[in-house]
């Protein structure tokens, strides 16, 4: 850490606050571009309640001065009320889900970083030998398949399989908030990017094995183990870490196919009703939300290049 | 790679020259069995240790040949840039070679590293200790490489073109580092170059190589005063000399080494040689005593054919 790391880390941040305005702006317009709003019940019966309820929120404004009063609420911390669930603050609806969805998907991360690097090291060290075409066969499969085919195939498997397998006596309990609730739905999210950090893995590690300090280490009589850890990871780590940034932040966030499937209360799920219900505050929120966490995600990426890598420096 | 037979005794300076493709990276490869895929050795015999108790490389076990890399036999690398890894500090990668071996206790081994440096006369060695391979110069990495390479006190040191990527200032360095390490230390020196200055400045005896073949071996002294294959007696005229021949034009070999998976009949270097006879194209030569201590590969012999066409060697 050098006074050149602060202020690199500095620019950063205000590099992250001016993309979450322009998203915010971009979005702010969009959503208000589409047909419909959230009063289109009170539409129907009362068109003077919607008069009253747009009025009430603020609605009936000029979009910049609702830009600007949204603006406002942000550098409080609020992001508002719900227009559907009226009298809900956002703000803390929102941490909520995140918070399911953030269990669950480090969970999934934890699958996919293990297994995929794991798979992508043996693959690469047993080249050419039936564990690397088994574990790139697996690769293909993961990547290729949508996660909704993995959800419901898990599902099949784990929950009507292992029920009449074990004659009733070992299912899994769809739903959330259990402990064991998470591991199945963490497998379908994490198939996906374990694939792709397995065949990345695998492809860095080749590169990396045939150079010549990898040579080098095995004609000093260094163990294996050393060889392949300490002279070939680190150093074929570097993509990975590339790949691991917005690969995180999908994750973390949920996904809408995987909450719905397994009914679990996150945030995805919560993003695309709120596109559907017309929930203004809730879609610029999480939208803003995710070019936030995306640059954090970036930049914590960034700075572990120089850790893995001394010749890199800010 | 084939017939290939040689031996180095202890404490002595041997160079393997050739040009490149001639086989001399993957000889020296094969002692540590380290051949690149789809290299392998199919058959033959690298015995190392006093007579009588030799152990044979090829037979070794994965832990005995792991315990006899670095530890009996060192091997430093033609490209120092990229020879080390960048990402761990100097000091670290030589620490790790002892440490590989039991030869030093841990604590001895990190005590050693600075000596080492400074042995090969790396300035500030405390400090460059905790620098990276990129902190370094070429001269310099090459000088840790051979530093980490005799850390572990090897009989044999194999420097597999250990001054090509170095410009001629640092090889002439290099080459005096090896030379009094060798007699400091009593390490053997393997040298594989296509450098013949190189190998006459530092080696005792000389081994030419050419299509995975040796064709001549001897003492330095007696392979650059006579030499009696055809393929170094054209080395030698290939490359400028101060002491001796001033009037002469320098000799060019013509033609490219042969495709070794489709060799030419016969002796290997037919095509390519100006001194042939009907023989060469049919048969291989032997590799035959020829004078006391020196061995050459040729029908021919460069003493009869110079006695033969004076003319044809082209002086004046």
């Amino acid at each position: 850490m050098t006074r050149g790391t602060f202020a690199y880390v500095g620019q950063r941040f205000v590099l992250i606050a001016l993309t979450a305005l322009v998203v915010s702006s971009i979005v702010f317009i969009g959503v208000h571009q589409l047909p419909g709003n959230a009063f289109l019940s009170e539409r129907q019966s009362s068109p003077q309640r919607e008069a009253e309820l747009l009025h009430h929120y603020g609605l009936d404004k000029p979009l910049p001065q609702q830009y600007l009063a949204w603006v406002g609420g942000v550098l409080h911390g609020d992001l508002g009320e719900s227009l559907v669930n009226r009298g809900v603050r956002i703000t803390p609806l929102l941490l909520r889900e995140l918070r399911v969805s953030a269990t669950l998907g480090l969970f999934a991360l934890l699958f996919t970083v293990v297994l995929g690097m794991g798979l992508g090291i043996l693959a690469a060290t047993k080249q050419n030998t039936w564990i690397d075409y088994a574990a790139s066969f697996g690769g293909t499969v993961g990547y290729s398949m949508p996660n909704f085919v993995t959800a419901t195939l898990l599902i099949l498997l784990t929950v009507t399989g292992f029920y009449a397998w074990s004659g009733g006596a070992f299912y899994e309990d769809i739903g959330w908030g259990k402990p064991e609730q998470v591991i199945v739905p963490a497998i379908a999210l994490g198939l996906y990017p374990m694939a792709i950090i397995s065949r990345l893995t695998r492809a860095s590690m080749l590169e990396v094995i045939r150079q010549d300090y990898v040579r080098t280490a095995w004609a000093k009589g260094l163990r294996p183990r050393l060889v392949v850890i300490r002279h070939s990871l680190r150093n074929a780590l570097i993509p990975v870490v590339t790949i691991l940034g917005p690969i995180t932040t999908s994750v973390i966030t949920g996904s809408v196919v995987i909450e719905y499937i397994f009914g679990i209360p996150g945030l995805g799920k919560e993003f695309v009703n709120s596109i559907f219900n017309r929930d203004y505050n809730i879609v610029i929120g999480v939208f803003t939300f995710y070019a936030i966490l995306v640059g954090l995600a970036n930049l914590a990426v960034d700075l572990v290049y120089p850790l893995l890598d001394p010749r890199i420096r800010y | 790679m084939d017939g290939v037979s040689f031996h180095v005794d202890r404490g002595e300076t041997v160079g393997i020259v050739g040009e490149s493709g001639s086989g001399k990276s993957v000889t020296a490869m094969s002692i540590l069995r380290l051949v690149a895929e789809p290299g392998r050795i199919a058959s033959g015999r690298i015995l190392f240790g006093d007579e009588g108790k030799q152990k044979d490389v090829v037979q070794m076990t994965d832990d005995e040949i792991r315990e006899f890399r670095g530890n009996d036999v060192a091997m430093i690398f033609q490209d120092p840039m990229t020879s080390m890894n960048p990402v761990l500090k100097v000091g670290f990668q030589i620490k790790e070679a002892m440490a590989a071996h039991e030869r030093f206790t841990p604590k001895q081994a990190r005590d050693r590293v600075v000596p080492m440096l400074k042995r090969v006369r790396i300035p500030a060695p405390e400090d460059r200790a905790k620098n990276y391979p990129h902190q370094f110069s070429g001269g310099m990495r090459q000088r840790a490489m051979i530093a980490m390479g005799l850390s572990n006190e090897p009989h044999l040191l194999i420097a597999d073109e250990p001054t090509t990527a170095l410009d001629v200032t640092v090889q002439a360095q290099i080459i005096e580092l090896l030379r009094d390490l060798n007699r400091d230390l009593g390490t053997a020196v393997i040298l594989i170059t296509h450098n013949l200055a190189v190998v006459a400045s530092l080696c005792t005896r000389v081994i030419v190589m050419y299509a995975g073949r040796i064709v001549e071996e001897g003492p330095t002294r007696q392979i650059f005063k006579s030499p009696q294959h055809p393929y170094t007696w054209s080395l030698l005229r290939s490359i400028p000399r101060l002491d001796e021949y001033q009037h002469e034009k320098l000799l060019t070999i013509s033609g490219l080494p042969p495709d070794l998976t489709n060799p030419p009949p016969g002796c290997k270097f037919h095509p390519r040689c100006r001194f042939r006879v009907d023989r060469c194209l049919e048969e291989e030569p032997p590799l035959g005593e020829v004078d006391p201590g020196q061995k050459a590969r040729c029908w021919v012999l460069m003493r009869n054919a110079l006695a033969a066409q004076p003319q044809q060697a082209g002086q004046p």
